[in-house]
C-alpha cells in the first residue's frame, strides 16, 4: 500500500526537469528497455547531462558508462533505474548514498506480481524514505516532459509526443505507448506525461498536485487502476478544479459489482464500488470518460477552445443531413440551438445565396467555398445570441477543403468563443483536418460528438466556478461518544447487525426521527406493548436472518385492538416459520403507524476507497428496479442532501408535479445529514438503512418505519 | 570438495560466462556488479551443473545473486 499520508518533500523539479540523469543498468542490446530507455533521453535532445550506468560496458552510444552511480563525479538529479527487480534495491540504495534526488523505477516484479515482489516493493520505499528520495514507479514506461527548456523522454515508448497543453498520467504503461500513438495521429501534444505504475512512493495525487501549479498544463487527463485514497483524491481534484479551472477527466477502469450481489442491506445493494466512484467524481467536477476517445473529444475541446459560458449553439454547415443530426445530438445533449440576432439574419440573408438557409442550422449549401464559410463562421462567432459554433463540411467536388480549414482557424483566432469543426469522410478531406488539427481546432469524425465535447466543457465551466463546498461546522455531535460506546460494545460482542428496535436508540442520539417502540418475546407483551403504545400499531419480525420482511409475511400493520395483537404475534411467528424454518427469530416490534405519506430510502455505505457514502431514493418500486438514486461521498451538507433530493429521476413525485402534494422535502435533507455526520462520527458502522422513511406533508413530519445497522 | 576449491571454480566459470577479466570478489552480484543479463543467468547455472556434474534446480539456482551464494548452493549440492 503506498503512504499518501508521508509527508516526505517532493522535489519534482528533478524529476521533470532534471539537469543530469543516470540512466541505471543501462545496455547496449537494441530493443531493450535498459538500451532504448537511455536512445530516447538521447534522441529527445535532452537538454542536461546523460551518464549511462552499466556494470559491463565502458561506453554506450558514445558515452562514457559508469559501472556504479557511486562512480560519477557529478552530482544527479534524477536516477532512471533499469535493473531487474531482484537488484534495484541495491541501485537505489547507491543512488540515496551518491545523492541523488529522484528515481523513476522502470523495472518490473514487484506488488503486481504479489509474495516476494511486495516485499521488494516495501524494500524500495524504506530505502527512499531513509535517503529522501522520491520515486515513480515501479513498474511503468516513465516520464515524458515537451517543454523545450528540458527535453526529456524517459520512457520506452517509440516517440516522443509533440509539445502540448494536456498532462496525462497513467496508472498503466501499455495504454501509454497507445495514447501516444493515437495522439501523434490527431496532432495531439502533451505538457508532461507520466506512467505511474504502482504508485509505491509518488501517487496520483503527488502529480496531479505537481500539474495543478505546472504553468504548461492546461487540462489533466489520468487512467486509474486502482483508487487507493479516494477523498484525498476528490480535495486535490476539487481543490484544482475550484483553485485553477483546470479540468480533469479521468478514466477508472475495472468496474465491478463487488460486494453488491451478496449485500445484507438495501444500500449495500443499491451502491456498487463503480456507483461510488461516478457519484464521486461528478461531486467534485471530475469528467468521468469510459474510453480514450471520448476522453480526448473532450479534453482538446478544453484544451484547444475557450470554454463556454452559455449553451446556444449555432451549426454552420454545407450539408443538410448533418446539420439536422448535429442538430438533434445538440438538442439531446441538453443544449440550445441559438436564435440569431436581426443583425446577424440580415448579414446572411445578403451574403449567402437564396437557397441557402440563414436559419440555425445555417446551411451555406454544396457548392460553398471558403469566402462563404468565412461569412457564415464569422457572423454567428459574434452573434451575442451565440455561445459556440460548431462547423460541418461534406467534400463535394467544388469543396476547397484546405483553404475552408484555414479560414476557420483564422476566423476561430479571433474569437473568445469556442469552435467546434467536423469535416465528414476520410481521405478526401484528411488535409483539411490536419490544417484544423495543427492549429488547435477541435475536430471530430463525427459530428454528433461535437455537442457531447461541448456538453461537457460547458457543465466543467459551470461547476469550476462553483464554491468549494463548505461541510459546516466540524465540531463532534454532542452524543458521538456516547453512540461509539454503544456500537464498540456490539463490535465485542460478535454483533454484526443492530436490528430496528438496536438501531433506533442510536439514531436518535443524532435526531432522527425515530417511533418509539418495544420488543414483544410473547403474544401478551405485544398487546400490552401495544396498548401502551396506542392502537394503531404495527408488529414487524425481528430477525437478523431476515432482510426482506415483507417477502416472508413478516409484517403486520394497521393493528387496531389487543385481540388482534394475540392474533398477529402468533400468525407472525407461524409464518416465518414456516416460511425460512432456518432463521433465528428474536421476537416482534410493536411500533405506532405512520400516517400514510411517501416511502423515501436513505441509507449509508462505507466505500474502501472513498469512506462513508450516503445514498437516496425513493421507495418502492423506484428503487427496487430503476435503482432510481443519488449517491455522494460524505460529509453531506443541506444543500448537498436538497440537490440529492431533486436530482433523483422521479423527484417529482416528492416536489409535487401533475397536481400531487408536495411533501417535506428539508426533513428528509436533515435525515441525511444527520446520517451523515453519523458515518463519520461511528467508523463501526458499515452500512446503515433507513427503508423506508415515510415523508409527510407537514414540516417535520418525516418518520423513520424501519433501519438497521451493518457492523 | 573443499570450499576454496568451489570457489576458485565457481570464479573461473563466472569469468568464462560472463567475458569478464576485472576481479570477481565472492560478493559480486551477478547482475548488478557483473551485469549478467537473464540468459547469461541462465547459461551460469549450465555451466555450473557441467563444471560440478551436478543437478542444479533451475528455479532455485536463478534466486542465487551472489559468487558465494553460488559456493553456497553448490556445496551444499556435492556434499548432500
Amino acid at each position: 500500500m503506498p503512504h499518501p499520508n508521508r509527508a516526505k518533500k517532493r522535489d519534482f523539479d528533478s524529476i521533470f526537469y532534471p539537469q543530469s540523469i543516470a540512466v541505471v543498468g543501462a545496455n547496449k542490446v537494441t530493443g531493450t528497455v535498459p538500451h532504448d530507455i537511455l536512445v530516447n533521453i538521447l534522441k529527445s535532445d535532452f537538454q542536461g547531462i546523460v551518464y549511462p550506468v552499466s556494470p559491463r560496458e565502458k561506453s554506450i552510444g558514445g558515452l562514457k558508462a559508469f559501472k556504479y552511480v557511486s562512480d560519477i563525479s557529478d552530482p544527479i538529479d534524477l536516477a532512471v533505474i533499469v535493473f531487474p527487480s531482484s537488484v534495484v534495491h541495491m541501485a537505489l540504495e547507491q543512488c540515496g548514498q551518491k545523492g541523488v534526488k529522484s528515481a523513476v523505477i522502470i523495472s518490473a516484479g514487484f506488488k503486481e506480481v504479489g509474495g516476494e515482489g511486495i516485499m521488494r516493493e516495501n524494500q524500495l520505499r524504506e530505502i527512499a524514505d531513509k535517503y529522501g528520495i522520491s520515486f515513480i514507479g515501479p513498474n511503468c514506461l516513465g516520464v515524458i516532459n515537451t517543454d523545450p527548456r528540458v527535453k526529456l523522454d524517459a520512457s520506452f515508448a517509440r516517440k516522443m509526443p509533440q509539445e502540448g497543453t494536456i498532462g496525462f498520467l497513467s496508472q498503466s504503461g501499455a495504454l501509454c505507448t497507445a495514447v501516444l500513438d493515437y495522439a501523434q495521429a490527431k496532432h495531439i501534444g502533451f505538457s508532461k506525461f507520466v506512467s505511474f505504475g504502482n504508485k509505491a512512493d509518488i501517487t496520483e495525487i503527488d502529480l496531479l498536485n505537481y500539474l495543478r501549479d505546472d504553468p504548461k498544463t492546461r487540462v489533466i487527463l489520468i487512467y486509474l487502476e486502482e483508487i487507493s485514497d479516494g477523498r484525498a483524491l476528490l480535495q486535490t481534484a476539487q481543490e484544482i478544479i475550484s483553485k485553477t479551472g483546470k479540468p480533469i477527466l479521468a478514466i477508472k477502469s475495472g468496474r465491478t459489482a463487488e460486494g453488491a450481489s451478496a449485500a445484507a442491506s438495501h444500500t449495500g445493494s443499491l451502491v456498487g464500488s463503480d456507483e461510488v466512484i461516478d457519484a464521486a467524481f461528478r461531486q467534485v467536477g471530475i469528467i468521468r470518460c469510459w474510453d480514450i476517445e471520448e476522453m480526448f473529444n473532450k479534453a482538446i475541446a478544453m484544451a484547444y477552445q475557450p470554454l463556454p459560458h452559455g449553451n446556444r449553439i449555432a451549426i454552420v454547415t454545407n450539408a443538410g443531413g448533418p446539420g439536422v443530426l448535429t442538430t438533434d445530438a445538440t438538442i439531446k445533449e441538453g443544449l440550445r440551438l441559438a436564435a440569431f440576432s436581426e443583425t446577424t439574419t440580415d448579414i446572411l440573408g445578403k451574403s449567402l445565396p437564396k437557397t441557402a438557409n440563414i436559419k440555425n442550422p445555417v446551411d451555406v449549401i454544396g457548392d460553398a467555398r471558403a469566402d462563404r464559410y468565412h461569412i457564415a463562421v464569422s457572423q454567428v462567432l459574434n452573434d451575442p445570441q451565440v455561445d459556440g459554433v460548431f462547423v460541418i463540411l461534406t467534400p463535394q467536388s467544388m469543396t476547397d477543403i484546405e483553404a475552408i480549414a484555414r479560414e476557420i482557424c483564422s476566423v476561430a483566432g479571433q474569437s473568445e468563443k469556442p469552435l467546434y469543426t467536423s469535416f465528414m469522410g476520410e481521405n478526401d478531406v484528411a488535409q483539411g483536418i490536419s490544417i484544423l488539427q495543427r492549429n488547435q481546432i477541435p475536430h471530430y469524425i463525427l459530428p454528433e460528438s461535437m455537442p457531447k465535447a461541448f456538453n461537457a466543457a460547458f457543465r466543467f465551466h459551470k461547476q469550476s466556478k462553483a464554491k468549494i463546498v463548505d461541510h459546516g461546522d466540524s465540531c463532534e455531535s454532542p452524543h458521538a461518544a456516547n453512540a461509539r460506546a454503544i456500537l464498540d460494545e456490539a463490535v465485542r460482542a460478535g454483533r454484526h447487525i443492530l436490528l430496528e428496535d438496536e438501531a433506533t436508540p442510536l439514531l436518535a442520539l443524532y435526531g432522527l426521527p425515530v417511533l418509539k417502540n418495544g420488543v414483544a418475546s410473547s403474544a401478551e407483551e405485544a398487546a400490552v406493548l401495544a396498548k401502551k403504545i396506542g392502537f394503531p400499531v404495527a408488529m414487524k419480525i425481528l430477525s437478523t436472518d431476515i432482510v426482506h420482511k415483507f417477502d416472508v409475511k413478516g409484517v403486520h400493520l394497521d393493528i387496531r385492538d389487543e385481540e388482534r395483537a394475540l392474533q398477529s404475534y402468533h400468525a407472525l411467528l407461524t409464518e416465518v416459520s414456516r416460511l425460512r424454518p432456518d432463521a433465528e427469530i428474536k421476537g416482534v416490534l410493536v411500533s405506532p403507524m405512520i400516517p400514510k405519506g411517501e416511502e423515501v430510502i436513505l441509507g449509508v455505505k462505507r466505500d474502501p476507497a472513498f469512506g462513508p457514502v450516503i445514498m437516496f431514493g425513493l421507495g418502492g418500486i423506484f428503487v427496487e428496479l430503476f435503482r432510481d438514486v443519488q449517491i455522494r461521498v460524505a460529509p453531506v451538507n443541506l444543500d448537498m442532501a436538497t440537490e440529492m433530493i431533486h436530482q433523483i429521476q422521479s423527484a417529482g413525485i416528492l416536489t409535487g408535479s401533475r397536481g400531487r402534494i408536495p411533501r417535506d422535502i428539508e426533513s428528509i435533507a436533515h435525515c441525511l445529514t444527520a446520517m451523515s455526520r453519523m458515518a463519520i462520527e461511528c467508523p463501526q458502522i458499515k452500512e446503515l438503512d433507513i427503508n423506508p422513511l415515510i415523508v409527510g406533508i407537514e414540516k417535520q413530519s418525516s418518520h423513520i418505519a424501519d433501519a438497521k445497522i451493518m457492523l | 570438495m573443499q570450499r576454496q576449491e568451489i570457489v576458485e571454480r565457481v570464479k573461473k566459470v563466472v569469468a568464462q560466462v560472463l567475458k569478464i577479466n576485472d576481479q570477481i570478489s565472492d560478493n559480486s552480484n551477478f547482475i548488478f556488479d557483473l551485469g549478467a543479463d537473464s540468459m547469461q543467468s541462465l547459461l551460469l547455472v549450465a555451466a555450473f551443473q557441467e563444471e560440478f556434474g551436478i543437478d542444479m534446480e533451475e528455479d532455485q539456482a536463478l534466486q542465487v545473486q551472489t559468487v558465494s551464494d553460488a559456493v553456497d548452493f553448490i556445496a551444499a549440492i556435492i556434499n548432500r
